[in-house]
């Protein structure tokens, strides 16, 4: 009997010793680890659009995200947006409800700031004071909309859908037309060597320059990547290109609506990029019109 | 097992050579087929395996005189498990650049039989300082096997090293799949053992 105490109260504190270390190095380090996070997302954003270490993004680049939630009362669901709204000199949020026909149905103002939205809490807690019970909401997805003086430089959209073995989680970025200006993969655990080769730069850049009709009509193709394509495509990677300046438009164009080269022995991963990149677009396209409608018909002080 | 006269230098070279984790004790065989693809895979998990072993090593031996006998393991995992969420942590606030490369890899650390070992059979019966060392030479002895995996598989799979493009073209792509594991832990352990046998023999031979 005394034994079993023993080894009772031992292991309880243990326990206790162990979750007292864990939890006070997590109290420490979670505001550090949620700003690179932050920082993380941001240097996608910028890689995307283009900017870098040698070229700056310019001092005018504004960026907004778009949080979409799905709002839901008894039988009926709506969408909820949370846009970002000029408010003076600053930027409040507020929620608009489109219901499934694209028309408002309702519009909140928000008390968060655009740095305490970025916190799925913070933003949980805003929306619960407007919808209040039996409504029920979930998060759906974000958008980001990069912003250059007064005009629409980039859509960012963060997306998930599911590869060959888990999810790969990727970071679109489209011009205001839809074309695709870059694709960058944030998260994916493919096989290494096969379906990992996604993260290449001659896979991910073939994405560049799709238009939005392309898009709807792109497939994968099982043919030996050209290799005048793949020198292009993974130019300006720290080494010497061997392309001559004056040949990349051309290569460009020849290959502009080519369909997407397969990886070697990955071709259910490159499907799976290509399907869901696809997907990703023409739903955004056809969520950001009717969005844009809704802005435009209730006069909506967008700060987009 | 009474506590241990070896030199610092003699716990370090027996985890790298006499008991090397992955050739000689064949233990944590999963990460070494499972994640020696590349040299940096290895490189990582080398890292991340080195840090933990010393850390629990050092845990467990400042302590040994406080754990009940009957609940030693479950405190053997305890402590694997909060030194390496300490780890995770740390590195994921104050250094997120390594984290982006070894994030995966030190979460896998806490069901790895090579540390839970060493803390049975070394740690829990000597000083902070000798298991300090073994800590050392086991991690380093981990990290040169998964190394010399990583090269293995990497330069006849993927033609590359270090991500960097030596050969030109890939030889077999066979041996970055998960199968080629076994047959790669499986020859070099042979080959370590054959080596290990002929120095021996030579050593024996001086002897006499």
């Amino acid at each position: 009997m005394k034994e079993i105490i023993r080894i009772t109260v031992g292991l309880t504190v243990s326990c206790l010793i162990a979750a007292l270390v864990m939890g006070s190095v997590f109290v420490i380090t979670d505001n550090a680890k949620k700003h690179n996070e932050h920082v993380n997302v941001q240097q996608t954003v910028l890689g995307l659009l283009g900017y870098t270490k040698s070229r700056p993004a310019p001092s005018d680049l504004r960026l907004y995200t778009i949080y979409r939630y799905i709002i839901s009362d008894g039988d009926t669901s709506t969408l909820g947006y949370m846009l970002p709204v000029l408010k003076g000199d600053s930027v409040g949020y507020q929620l608009a409800v489109i219901d499934l026909d694209g028309q408002l149905v309702n519009q909140f103002k928000l008390g968060v700031t655009p740095e305490k939205a970025s916190e799925p809490t913070e933003r949980s807690a805003a929306l619960k004071e407007v919808l209040k019970p039996p409504r029920t909401f979930v998060y759906a997805d974000s958008t980001i909309i990069a912003k250059l003086g007064q005009r629409r430089l980039a859509y960012l959209l963060p997306g998930e859908f599911p590869g060959f073995k888990t999810f790969i989680d990727v970071m679109l970025a489209l011009d205001p037309s839809f074309k695709i200006i870059g694709l960058e993969i944030t998260e994916q655990e493919e096989d290494p060597g096969l379906g990992a080769e996604i993260k290449q730069d001659y896979f991910k850049n073939q994405f560049r320059g799709k238009s939005f009709e392309k898009l709807k009509a792109l497939h994968v193709i099982k043919e030996p990547l050209p290799e005048e394509y793949k020198e292009y495509l993974e130019r300006g990677k720290g080494r010497e290109s061997p392309i001559p300046e004056g040949e990349l438009e051309i290569i460009r164009s020849k290959y502009q609506d080519k369909d997407i080269y397969a990886l070697t022995g990955a071709t259910i991963s490159s499907k799976a990029v290509t399907d869901g990149v696809k997907n990703m677009v023409t739903k955004f396209a056809y969520r950001i019109t009717r969005l844009d409608s809704v802005i435009t018909r209730q006069h909506i002080p967008v700060a987009f | 097992m009474p506590a241990t006269t070896k030199t610092n230098f003699q716990l370090v070279s027996n985890g790298i050579l006499d008991e090397n984790p992955i050739f000689r004790l064949a233990l944590s065989m999963c990460p070494a087929v499972g994640i020696s693809t590349t040299v940096m895979n290895g490189l990582m998990l080398g890292t991340a395996v080195l840090f933990v072993q010393v850390f629990s090593s050092c845990t467990i031996a400042a302590i040994k005189n406080h754990i009940h006998p009957r609940i030693r393991i479950p405190t053997y995992t305890l402590t694997i498990a909060t030194w390496v969420t300490v780890i995770d942590l740390v590195l994921a606030a104050y250094m997120p650049a390594a984290y982006k490369e070894m994030g995966i890899f030190v979460k896998l650390i806490v069901a790895f039989a090579i540390i839970t070992m060493r803390l049975e059979i070394f740690a829990c019966k000597n000083s902070v300082s000798a298991s300090f060392w073994d800590g050392i030479g086991m991690g380093l002895g981990f990290m040169f096997g998964m190394v010399s995996l990583g090269l293995v598989r990497e330069l006849l799979g993927m033609g590359t090293i270090l991500g960097y493009d030596v050969l030109g073209f890939r030889p077999l792509l066979f041996f970055v799949l998960p199968a080629a594991g076994f047959f790669c832990v499986g020859i070099m352990m042979a080959m370590f053992n054959y080596i290990e046998l002929v120095y021996n023999r030579k050593k024996r031979a001086k002897q006499v």
